[in-house]
């Protein structure tokens, strides 16, 4: 991809920056929001998982592109990255930034050993499908009005390693696995990850 | 990524695909009985106890010091700290999350007065704004952001009333010359029952599965939809009203009068169909009445003036809830009206069901044809079927339905069911061994009883939304795949006995298993067709999920082969022992299974064609193919396959075994060479493989074809049905078009040179295709 995204800086985040790049991580995300994400959503993201948040700098400084992420195990067994928001400004789309950013996100969830990265996206958005699928990302299933426009969104689905599919969550002494799943599942609970079940 | 509207859903714990038990009951399923949601189990913190006096206590001073021991950007986070809880968090003071906040000048309360004189026309616009707001609220929006808008409806449900009566746009004492006039008061009554209506359908929707938000929002915040209130009282205030505007000492328009009392109409007759305690005999009539008054309110929507002032996302604010004031719902009149009118079809659509045979497999044809109608059924009107179909008068049908779908395939005259095993008693000595026969019946009521919740799961799973329908499957299967486990122990058990009878070549070898196996792989076909039809599958990808489903409906094919062999061979024997009745009997059954195998001999064969005829594509680079460099071949298949990785039967092929059927010729970047010396001859085997099963395909749905809706077991759905046939016809008949066209364009084709040739794909859900789930690629000028 040799777009000319080149004069950018591709930069991890990091906690200490909060107070530099927060107020633009929110601006850039909600420009293609219907409504803001609060404050603690960016939180609840950036303080577990700030290392997994990647960002395109141009030469003033300003933020161009943005990846949030989380990795955890995921109720279902295998290690889960979730790739939670993704924008580019628009005045730079179509340079490939958004691609170099995930791919900068996937290697390092590779590197904490994901099993397999998910997000969802809305089944009309052709830039973000186009993206994801052509990195290696397949459509697992389609969510009927995932979102409040009444819009339906594809779960996008990328292995990352053989025998995911059968991994299944240790059992721990005197816990099944049930009771484990709960907290897990509540962390998935609706607008990211909506349906946690098993397929 | 996530839609941020999402984020202050009121918590339901419908999130996950998990299966939820029905509360349908009957014979046949004693066990179904179970709780609607999975529950579960968490670690968090203790919510307040409900009923205790609030306590407060100041603690702005101890958070304040609290905050000084922070630096700015220092986070803390405590385990319990959720992405749910964060997602429902709100920023004080920021105006799109902060209900309180006040812009400079905003008022918390509107000014509109709805005790202010109304026009007519004014009349019949509020009303018009409100029907298009009860279609948005069917579409899925919550009542906040749609009927709750509506500053009248506030009025009358809050303060919540002790009556209908005091049901009014104020409360307590008024002074006379504020009394609302003629035209309030029927706003009113309409009002009214437009509320006693939503009250029904939330009962109707909540009596069965649904997900929450995704099909459905049934929040009320603490309002009370007249929960109590029987509908007389509301057809009687429609009356009333309907008389008020009649009376000619009323000075209006002639036209205006008119179409309020067709609004009053439709409102009563709209109400009285949605009565959930209407008799299921009575269904059908209830359906046709409202039609016309939709076209009435229809064509006279032109004659209303609008009251925007009416409603106000300020109410919001009030309403018992965590989420922030959102915009109302837009809706077009005529889209209001189009889905309201899709709404009584359906309904009407789903009373013929119990008019159906009382024969399961008519059931899952009808429910399948239901699920599949364009436009999609809203989920009223899926749960108005549900409820329909998990009637105790449907449910307690004399004979246990499981079995009778066991029968259709695998036990004809068989003396297994021999009602006479039934009438045996136990030996009085329970250690003396039981009459083989009686075994026989044990066996039989264990395996229903085993049945009964997976049978429903199916039930409940035709139910859902479509997509909804393809995961739920998912589930379902597995459940099967258990089951048909169990059942292997029953046939051992029924042939031991039979053995001991020495009526062994009586019994089909396997009969229970053979027969939940043919039905979870129909399902597993589901599974993949509803892929296809669904988008889920890119277009490189098509050749290998057709090569799959091909290998599904050719297990199921040998599988109802050996149930038509097992019935000929029972045919033979009565003749044989000049049993001809039952001979007879025998052979009539042969007619479903045997169109159930040419079904699934269709199925597979024409698969097998696309798979050979998207392989051919890849290799010619005719489809996209990203170069996908975080992911391999083998960790894509195994994705495609992780819903049938625990199955057995039928295992998943092992990767090289599919890709081996993919790539016959090796690598699609670098194929062997002999690949295209064979594309140039138009009789070599790639090509006459497609050739073969192509015709396969046509022959097996014409026979199909032949037999028609009625054995097929799809009679209540005829029409559908021949559709559906004719559309897989059509479909082969259009891919031999595609083959006829890629052969030529390859005859002369050389290692390296290009096609001059494109491939266009049909898009999914644009009426491009002949049958959804089908796609047959078109060859265009390159
Ligand atoms: C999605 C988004 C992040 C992509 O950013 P980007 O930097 O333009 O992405 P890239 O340039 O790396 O790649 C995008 C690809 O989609 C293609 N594309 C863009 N718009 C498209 C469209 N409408 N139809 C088809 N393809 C499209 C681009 O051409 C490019 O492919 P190419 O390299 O083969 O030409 C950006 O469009 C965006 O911020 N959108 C709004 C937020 C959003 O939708 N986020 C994703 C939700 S998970």
């Amino acid at each position: 991809m040799a777009h000319d995204g080149d004069a950018l800086q591709y930069v991890q985040y990091h906690g200490a920056k909060e107070e530099t790049y927060l107020p633009a991580i929110r601006q850039l995300i909600s420009k293609d929001l219907s409504e803001p994400y609060s404050i603690y959503v960016y939180r609840y993201f950036l303080y577990q998982w700030g290392d997994l948040c990647y960002m395109a700098l141009d030469s003033a400084n300003e933020l161009i592109g943005v990846v949030v992420c989380k990795l955890e195990p995921h109720r279902s067994g295998p290690c889960r990255g979730y790739i939670a928001m993704l924008a580019v400004r628009e005045s730079h789309r179509g340079q490939g930034i958004a691609t170099k950013l995930v791919c900068m996100a996937i290697d390092a969830m590779a590197a904490r050993d994901a099993d397999e990265i998910v997000l969802e996206t809305e089944v009309t958005n052709q830039a973000s499908l186009k993206l994801y699928e052509r990195l290696g990302f397949l459509r697992s299933k389609r969510l009927h009005r995932y979102y409040l426009n009444g819009n339906a969104a594809f779960r996008l689905v990328l292995y990352m390693k053989e025998g995911t599919a059968l991994k299944r969550p240790p059992v721990v002494d005197g816990q099944d696995g049930q009771m484990m799943g709960g907290l897990q599942k509540m962390e998935e609970y609706k607008g990211f990850a909506q349906d946690a079940e098993v397929t | 990524m996530a839609d941020p509207a999402l984020l202050y859903h009121d918590a339901t714990a419908s999130d996950a695909d998990t299966l939820t038990a029905s509360n349908g009951t009957g014979p046949a399923f004693a066990s179904a009985e179970s709780s609607r949601f999975a529950q579960t189990s968490l670690p968090l913190r203790q919510a307040p106890r409900r009923g205790a006096p609030p306590h407060i206590r100041d603690v702005t001073e101890k958070f304040t010091a609290a905050c000084q021991a922070l630096d700015v950007g220092q986070l803390v986070k405590d385990e319990y700290f959720t992405l749910f809880e964060s997602i429902g968090a709100i920023e004080i003071m920021d105006p799109k999350m902060d209900s309180g906040f006040l812009q400079p000048g905003e008022t918390l309360e509107d000014d509109f007065d709805p005790l202010a004189p109304l026009l007519p026309e004014e009349l019949i616009g509020i009303m018009d704004q409100l029907l298009s707001y009860e279609m948005a609220w069917h579409t899925g929006y919550p009542l906040s952001q749609t009927l709750f808008t509506s500053v009248y409806i506030d009025r009358l449900l809050w303060p919540e009333p002790e009556s209908i009566p005091q049901a009014q746009f104020y409360r307590d004492d008024i002074l006379d010359d504020k009394r609302p006039g003629t035209l309030l008061d029927v706003l009113r009554a309409y009002c009214l029952a437009l509320i006693k209506g939503c009250d029904y359908v939330i009962a109707k929707i909540m009596a069965r599965d649904y997900f929450e938000e995704e099909d459905f929002s049934t929040h009320t915040y603490n309002r009370v939809l007249f929960v109590q209130a029987p509908i007389d009282v509301f057809l009687r205030e429609l009356d009333a009203s309907v008389e008020m505007i009649e009376d000619p000492d009323l000075q209006i328009d002639g036209g205006i009068r008119s179409a309020i009392v067709a609004r009053l109409h439709f409102r009563k007759t709209f109400l009285c169909a949605l009565d959930p305690e209407c008799p299921l005999e009575i269904l059908s009539s209830f359906w046709p009445p409202v039609v016309p008054f939709i076209d009435q309110v229809n064509d006279t929507h032109i004659l209303g003036k609008t009251v925007p002032g009416s409603f106000s996302t300020k109410i919001q604010r009030r309403l018992a809830s965590t989420v922030p004031p959102r915009p109302i719902v837009q809706v077009e009149f005529k889209d209001a009206l189009q889905t309201l009118k899709q709404l009584c079809i359906d309904c009407k659509e789903a009373t013929r069901f119990k008019d159906l045979p009382t024969d399961p497999l008519e059931y899952q044809s009808f429910l399948w044809t239901f699920a599949s109608r364009q436009p999609a059924p809203l989920t009223y009107s899926r749960s108005y079927l549900s409820n329909i179909l998990f009637d105790p008068y449907v449910l307690n049908a004399p004979v246990s339905l499981p079995l009778e779908d066991v029968q259709s395939f695998v036990f004809h005259e068989s003396p297994i069911l021999d009602p006479s095993n039934w009438a045996l008693s136990p030996p009085r000595n329970p250690l003396m061994p039981k009459s083989p026969r009686l075994q026989f019946a044990l066996l039989i009521d264990e395996f229903v009883e085993r049945v009964g919740q997976s049978y429903l799961d199916l039930w409940v799973a035709l139910g859902q939304n479509k997509c909804r329908l393809r995961r739920m499957l998912t589930h379902v299967i597995i459940a099967w795949d258990m089951l048909q486990q169990d059942a292997v122990f029953v046939d051992a058990d029924l042939i031991a006995y039979a053995l001991q009878l020495t009526i062994s070549e009586e019994v089909m070898d396997g009969p229970l298993q053979t027969w939940v196996y043919i039905k979870k792989l129909w399902m597993i076909e589901k599974v993949v067709v509803l892929g296809f039809e669904q988008d889920i599958y890119l277009p490189d990808e098509y050749a290998g999920i057709y090569y799959f489903l091909s290998l599904m409906a050719t297990k199921r094919k040998d599988a109802l082969k050996r149930c038509v062999e097992h019935t000929n061979d029972r045919t033979v024997q009565f003749l044989q022992s000049s049993r001809f009745e039952d001979a007879q009997n025998t052979s009539e059954k042969i007619s479903f299974i045997d169109s159930e195998l040419q079904q699934a001999t269709g199925i597979s064969a024409f698969a097998k064609a696309l798979h050979g005829i998207y392989t051919i594509a890849n290799y010619l680079r005719l489809l996209p193919s990203p170069n996908r460099p975080f992911s391999t071949e083998s960790l894509r298949y195994e994705l495609r396959m992780k819903p049938f990785l625990s199955l057995q039967p039928p295992e998943v092929p092992p990767f090289e075994e599919f890709q081996a059927a993919v790539q016959p010729y090796g690598t699609y970047s670098d194929p062997s060479p002999s690949l295209h010396d064979d594309l140039r001859q138009a009789d070599c085997k790639v090509w006459s493989d497609i050739d073969t099963s192509l015709k396969n395909a046509k022959d097996a749905f014409a026979k199909v074809k032949k037999y028609g809706a009625k054995e097929s077991k799809a009679g209540g759905v005829e029409q559908a049905w021949n559709k559906e046939i004719q559309g897989m016809l059509a479909s082969c008949i259009a891919l031999g078009v595609t083959v006829a066209g890629l052969k030529s364009a390859v005859k002369d084709i050389e290692p390296g040179s290009k096609v001059q040739v494109k491939i266009e794909i049909p898009p999914a859900g644009a009426s491009k295709r002949y049958v959804e789930g089908w796609i047959v690629p078109k060859i265009v000028k390159g």
